[in-house]
């Protein structure tokens, strides 16, 4: 399929099931809530390792947050309901808590409550003062600058992560402009986020590895620098590949923002540079959602 | 559904208790309206006062009310209720949840006991407004209470947990053993304010209160200005201009009295 002058591939992202919590961060000024926002998503790119994948999802301007001053709207996604309580506690706690002139307010709603604030009152060491509005608690810590506040509870919702699509390449420079453009179509999308560095994967993995150790490994299938050792899915004109992972709330995010992603690589220039876009799957047998890419781009 | 709206056929010469509204086991229209109610030493049909309107008994309207119809909303859970005219005793006393609103006046015990919901009045309320209801050890356990106008005596007393909001003025002995929650006064206050508080936040314009509060910082901007928005939302009108100077004041360990005042400059 050729879109915009764009070659799609016929394949598909396999995606999983996942749960996520949507916090909101305030701050005196942007670049607080901006520090805030950076540390605590620092260190939550994949499952694999760090727990939790978390990113920016958009800028809040002061009429839309709770208390009127500028914030970030954060996502967080895990595979498991305790791991992702852990984690928002704990990221709260030394990143937020931490972080000058903060608060930090629940960002969604659902039967499903976890703590955010509600064990970090402790901190407050017996002077923290709790506030009842409109059913929802919210506690006062005592700290040097004045006071941290924070709601009591967010709340978990079922998601989905590991929606992705890959920038197959001439050169590298390409690669990345081509790459760059689709994170910046996605800034201030909601319920999406691209949790890896700067939105954008280098290491793509796949399941199991020689090592048994090992759960995931290099995807040799799109390492321009096997092409010829192993099984590779790239032709010869590609040398770099890049993929972008899109976490959302529901599958109609995904596939929305992938093709806004898509969209705006196939809108710019740097489209001759680029081979064809192609999509991450295990063979379909491990994801619960799949996204067709000709599906989407239609 | 349309609100069912019951409108005061005449003026009534005997007090009437208007519990029936909220604590009857009714579930549907035609019941109700069959409903007798007690008024003076005989008991007469709910048709032979009022005229009756509308279908939805938990959305009631109540038109021409006078300060003699007691009990209104009384235990309410789950339903609103709007009152055209003025309102006599324990209007809202020991509701758990709903709206209740006032366009007009209310006598004493209005919201005593009160466990949740809230409670709209836009004229002035008499006095014990969140009072505590007989038999019971505390006067506001949790709920919205805003008052449009001004404030009898003795009123909020033993409040637990809630916020009270009042734009006018506030009587003497106002306030008294209070344990937690909010206040917010606009208007003058009364003498023997807040005696024996424990814990809680008053918010107030005047510097009275304060005398024997010791002086802290006024860097906890952003929870007043947090708190004050949502008030302001829920109560569909801003309470104070955007422009003010805060001062916080604390109470002092020593005499067991944690609770905060906030002054308010315009």
């Amino acid at each position: 399929m050729i879109y915009r002058g764009l070659k799609i591939d016929n394949t598909f992202a396999e995606a999983f099931n996942m749960k996520a919590s949507r916090i909101i961060v305030t701050a005196d000024n942007k670049k607080w809530a901006k520090n805030a926002c950076l540390s605590f998503t620092g260190f939550a790119t994949s499952v694999i390792a760090c727990g939790v994948e978390a990113g920016i999802e958009k800028e809040l301007s002061p009429n839309i947050t709770p208390d009127g001053r500028p914030g970030y709207s954060v996502l967080l996604f895990s595979m498991s309901r305790s791991e992702l309580e852990k984690q928002v506690e704990t990221r709260v706690g030394q990143c937020i808590l931490t972080c000058p002139t903060t608060a930090v307010f629940s960002g969604i709603e659902s039967d499903d409550v976890i703590p955010l604030g509600k064990n970090l009152r402790y901190f407050g060491d017996g002077y923290q003062i709790s506030k009842k509005i409109n059913g929802k608690r919210y506690w006062r810590i005592p700290v040097m600058d004045g006071e941290f506040l924070c709601e009591e509870t967010t709340s978990r919702v079922s998601a989905i992560g590991g929606g992705n699509f890959l920038v197959l390449a001439k050169n590298r420079k390409s690669c990345l402009l081509a790459c760059e453009t689709a994170v910046d179509s996605l800034k201030n999308l909601s319920n999406v986020i691209t949790p890896f560095p700067g939105g954008v994967v280098r290491s793509g993995s796949k399941v199991g590895s020689k090592y048994k150790s090992l759960i995931a490994s290099t995807n040799d299938a799109f390492c321009p620098t096997l092409r010829g050792l192993t099984k590779s899915n790239i032709a010869k004109t590609v040398d770099c590949v890049m993929e972008i992972v899109i976490n959302g709330l529901t599958a109609d995010d995904i596939s929305n923002a992938t093709k806004i992603a898509i969209d705006s690589i196939a809108r710019s220039k740097i489209k001759k540079d680029i081979v064809t876009i192609s999509a991450g799957n295990y063979g379909g047998k491990l994801g619960q959602h799949h996204f067709h890419l000709r599906k989407i781009m239609k | 559904m349309k609100p069912l709206i019951l409108t005061l056929k005449k003026q009534i010469k005997f007090r009437l208790d208007a519990s029936f509204l909220t604590t009857n086991k009714i579930k549907n229209f035609n019941e109700f309206k069959s409903l007798k109610i007690a008024y003076g030493k005989r008991q007469c049909k709910l048709t032979d006062l009022f005229s009756v309107r509308g279908e939805d008994i938990k959305n009631i309207i109540l038109k021409s009310s006078t300060s003699r119809i007691d009990n209104i909303g009384l235990k309410m859970k789950n339903m609103n209720i709007t009152i055209f005219g003025n309102a006599g005793n324990s209007v809202g006393r020991e509701m758990s949840s709903g709206t209740l609103k006032l366009y007009g006046n209310s006598l004493d015990y209005t919201g005593a006991g009160i466990t949740g919901g809230s409670i709209f009045v836009y004229g002035n309320a008499g006095k014990f407004l969140c009072g505590k209801p007989i038999g019971k050890n505390e006067g506001i356990l949790d709920g919205l209470i805003y008052v449009n106008g001004s404030v009898g005596n003795h009123s909020v007393q033993r409040m637990r947990r809630g916020i009270v909001v009042i734009n006018g003025n506030l009587g003497n002995y106002c306030c008294n053993d209070m344990i937690s929650g909010s206040i917010i006064v606009k208007g003058k206050i009364g003498k023997n304010f807040c005696d024996r508080i424990k814990r809680g936040t008053i918010i107030t314009t005047q510097r009275k209160p304060v005398l024997k509060y010791l002086s802290t910082n006024s860097s906890e901007i952003n929870f007043f200005k947090f708190y004050i928005k949502q008030l302001s939302g829920l109560i569909g009108k801003k309470i104070f201009s955007d422009k003010f100077k805060l001062q916080r004041f604390h109470g002092s360990e020593d005499n067991e009295n944690l609770s905060e005042v906030f002054l308010v400059k315009q």
